[in-house]
């Protein structure tokens, strides 16, 4: 494998303190709405960007757009909580069934970087069971490509981001390029609680970098990490992809919501996207076109996007779009201690488990779950407790022992499913388009799952010596609505995240993913995109159409 | 400005001395200005009508048990998100968006009282107050709607403004802001020359409650 230096120059290409080069981005590539460019691609989040950074330096002629702000971290974003409420995406959205997922702060960002730009930075693989559990466990689905098609992209990702972690024992063991961080009291009680009950945990893994990497500095453990790192030594697309795709002469165009995909009736291709910026409308021209605005907003602008040919939406000839959205269900556990953990210094993602990650034939369920040090600040934290039915002085009470509380957060494999889907609501955004309803409810093996990793949690968190310990239900990471599939029956995209509808058209985000482990998605996100990536420039810009 | 007035039974006093504000020169300037806002005057009310502020102003200090000044000006803040119509942006199908929500959840809390106790809401007693919110919280439905939705709406928005204040901050321990200074002391027990011990660490909200209690996000 080359150095990273070689494939992917954006950590060098960052100031050598922390902030912006702002001259990249004034004198970035500019191409016309007339230009009929390579590619225009929606959404600059971790799909998207890593997307446009290997086209970029294909030499195509490549132009992200994304509805949020180009950000300027040292500007934009601040070390306190309540103040990062404009990371995420805060259109409307309407949640229905049995088990509504709240969305907002908890689910989706905006801007450049997507996502990442808020994420917690942890980045493990999916383990090779994964891409089959229809086959080996009668439920979920398989992919059309296995865990060996990926393997040598999630290497080149954990170099680019990079990743800190002890070696992996799990799923394919592998190493990290950068050695595991110290860890916090938080992290040292859920390794001290593993050890009590036989578990084995692990440092790692995250995209944090632990010593300097190009011109991002190590980490100075400051816990903000969901509120966007302002030191860049938290890994997100703004500072891993965008800087080399600019330098290699990508367009970057922020503060362009795109509203339809524009498909010619008489060839059945897409002819570019219709996008509104500063209040204008505008049509990018495109050979082709590729989807990256997250699970939600993906399968949104397809349904958005009918018209003659494609009455019922985009790429939805059999029903496909929008379905099998998946949420993890992360309850988070925490216990008491009499000493002081301060949980909230340290990044929150620490540790991590992945030894309940599979079918256990023993139980009655199937697939399993991971655990991981999640560290809520004040407010989170309130929640948390409020969720336990306290208010007023008994809620302030609980609030004024926050530093002796210790938190893990568990990530269960929630299944797939056909109805837990995005449709059109009747209520519309400012754009007079159509918001997305988001219905979902859970299944039996679901609820089984959530149960399990609350006594594991709480059978670590007592080993480790909590006095007692309260949990709050609740779900992360939404992945799948526009899934692969080996066919136009079962899924919208094929295993090159070419649609089957469209031959120009690709969808490279976490919506195209069949499965979600309980794993966080990130890296296999930015792993399929590149794979995707890599398969269009085998063809050549021009082989599309 | 002084501590928050809280009683030592409830958590008051536990970090004697402690400031967070008083860290400010190490925040950086764009946060600086974020947070010391919130210590100045409070934006003037532009949401709630004379009616609604009442009840939000009763129904905030009782949810965060503010029963004297100094306050954390909870009704002024929470007035602001829902002018700036700074919300999540979801809401249930079955739930107005959260600005709407919060007119008519307000309304139907004081018809509540009124039918009740012949009173609006903010006119009744404290302890009347908090045997109204007790008995709602206690029920599934409310009014028509699921209880969980409402009170989640209600202590979410509540639990946003008191503990994005630094006197808030005070009370629990926590320093605020850590950019660009960070942590040097990682660790249990361990604890930066800035940050205050804990007093009375054997003061355990949880230790008379069930070992192990559940809630959920709504
Ligand atoms: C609090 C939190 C913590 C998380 N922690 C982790 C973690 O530790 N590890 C992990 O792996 N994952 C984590 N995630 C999830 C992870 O960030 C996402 O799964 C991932 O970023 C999704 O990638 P994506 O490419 O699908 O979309 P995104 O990264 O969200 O990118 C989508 C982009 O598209 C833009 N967009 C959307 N619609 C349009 C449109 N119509 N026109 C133009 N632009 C549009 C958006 O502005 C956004 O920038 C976390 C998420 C949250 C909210
Ligand atoms: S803890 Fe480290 S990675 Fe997280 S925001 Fe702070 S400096 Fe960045």
């Amino acid at each position: 494998m080359a150095p990273v230096k070689d494939r992917n120059a954006s950590a060098w290409l960052l100031p050598p303190v922390p902030g912006t080069n702002h001259a990249m981005r004034t004198d970035m590539a500019q191409f016309r709405d007339e230009d009929e460019v390579d590619i225009v691609i929606v959404g600059c989040g971790a799909g998207g960007s890593t997307l446009l950074q290997r086209l970029a330096r294909a030499g195509w002629k490549a132009v992200a757009l994304d509805a949020g702000p180009f950000w300027d971290p040292e500007r934009d974003w601040v070390s306190d909580e309540a103040g990062s409420h404009h990371l995420y995406w805060t259109e409307p959205r309407v949640i229905s069934g049995d088990d509504p997922v709240p969305l907002g702060s908890n689910n989706s960002g905006r801007g450049v970087g997507g996502s990442m730009v808020h994420y917690a930075g942890y980045t493990p693989r999916f383990h090779p069971s994964d891409f089959h559990t229809y086959s080996t466990d009668g439920v979920g689905a398989d992919w059309p490509l296995e865990y060996g098609d990926l393997k040598s992209y999630y290497e080149d990702i954990e170099g680019e981001l990079p990743v800190a972690g002890e070696h992996w024992p799990w799923g394919d063991p592998h190493s990290y390029p950068h050695s595991p961080h110290p860890v916090s009291g938080n992290g040292e009680l859920f390794l001290r609680g593993a050890l009590a009950c036989g578990i084995t945990a692990k440092v790692g893994p995250v995209a944090i970098t632990n010593g300097r990497f190009g011109n991002r500095p190590h980490c100075i453990y400051r816990g903000f990490c969901l509120q966007g790192c302002k030191v860049n030594a938290k890994a997100s697309p703004l500072i891993t992809h965008i800087p080399d795709a600019l330098h290699h002469g990508a367009e970057v165009r922020a503060d362009s919501m795109v509203t339809r995909i524009e498909i010619d009736d008489r060839t059945g291709k897409a002819t570019g996207v219709h996008y509104v910026r500063h209040g204008r409308s505008r049509f990018q021209r495109a050979r082709i076109v590729a989807v990256a605005g997250y699970s939600i907003e993906t399968p949104r602008l397809l349904l958005n996007s009918a018209s003659q040919r494609f009455p019922e939406g985009l790429c939805n000839d059999f029903d496909q779009v929008g379905r099998y959205l998946m949420v993890q269900g992360a309850p988070q556990t925490a216990g008491r201690f009499e000493s002081e953990v301060r949980m909230w210094k340290a990044p929150p993602p620490e540790v991590s488990s992945e030894d309940f990650y599979e079918t256990d034939p023993s139980k009655p369920y199937k697939r399993g779950f991971s655990i991981q040090t999640v560290s809520p600040l004040p407010i989170t934290w309130a929640e948390h407790v409020a969720a336990q039915g306290h208010w007023g002085a008994k809620l302030r009470e609980y609030m004024s022992d926050y530093v002796h509380w210790a938190c893990l957060g568990a990530l269960c494999e929630f299944l797939p499913q056909p109805d837990n889907r995005v449709t059109l609501a009747s209520e519309k955004d400012r754009n007079s388009m159509p918001v997305a309803h988001f219905h979902y409810s859970q299944c039996d093996n679901d609820r089984q799952l959530m149960q399990a990793a609350q006594g594991a949690m709480e059978k670590i968190l007592k080993g480790a010596g909590a006095e007692e310990v309260i949990t709050i239900r609740r779900f992360a990471h939404l992945v799948g609505g526009a899934r692969m599939a080996a066919d136009e029956q079962h899924g919208v995209v094929d295993a090159d995240c070419r649609s089957f509808a469209v031959p120009n058209l690709y969808i490279t985000d976490g919506s195209v993913l069949p499965t979600q482990g309980s794993a966080n998605p990130a890296l296999t996100i930015m792993a399929v995109a590149a794979r995707a990536a890599n398969r269009l420039i085998a063809g050549g810009p021009s082989k599309a159409t | 400005m002084t501590a928050l007035p809280l009683d030592p039974k409830d958590g008051g006093g536990r970090f004697p001395g402690f400031d967070a504000q008083g860290q400010s020169p190490h925040w950086d300037p764009v946060t600086q200005g974020v947070v010391l806002a919130r210590l100045g005057r409070p934006t003037d009310l532009r949401f709630f009508t004379v009616a609604e502020e009442a009840t939000a102003r009763a129904l905030f200090d009782q949810l965060l048990g503010q029963r004297h000044e100094p306050r954390v000006p909870v009704v002024n803040m929470v007035d602001a998100r829902l002018a700036e119509d700074q919300t999540d942006g979801w809401h249930y199908e079955d739930m107005e968006p959260d600005p709407a929500a919060w007119r008519n959840t307000l309304a139907e809390l004081d018809a509540e009282a009124r039918e009740r106790l012949k009173r609006p809401f903010a006119e009744l007693s404290w302890e009347e107050q908090t045997l109204l919110l007790t008995d709602i919280q206690a029920a599934e439905t409310w009014r028509g709607r699921q209880t969980s939705r409402v009170w989640s709406l209600w202590t979410r928005y509540a639990c946003t403004a008191f503990y994005s204040h630094p006197l808030a901050w005070d009370e629990i321990g926590f320093a605020g802001p850590a950019y660009p200074r960070g942590y040097k002391n990682l660790g249990l027990n361990a604890r930066e020359p800035f940050e205050v011990a804990d007093a009375r660490p054997t003061q355990d909200p949880a230790a008379h409650t069930a070992k192990s209690q559940t809630g959920r996000q709504r």
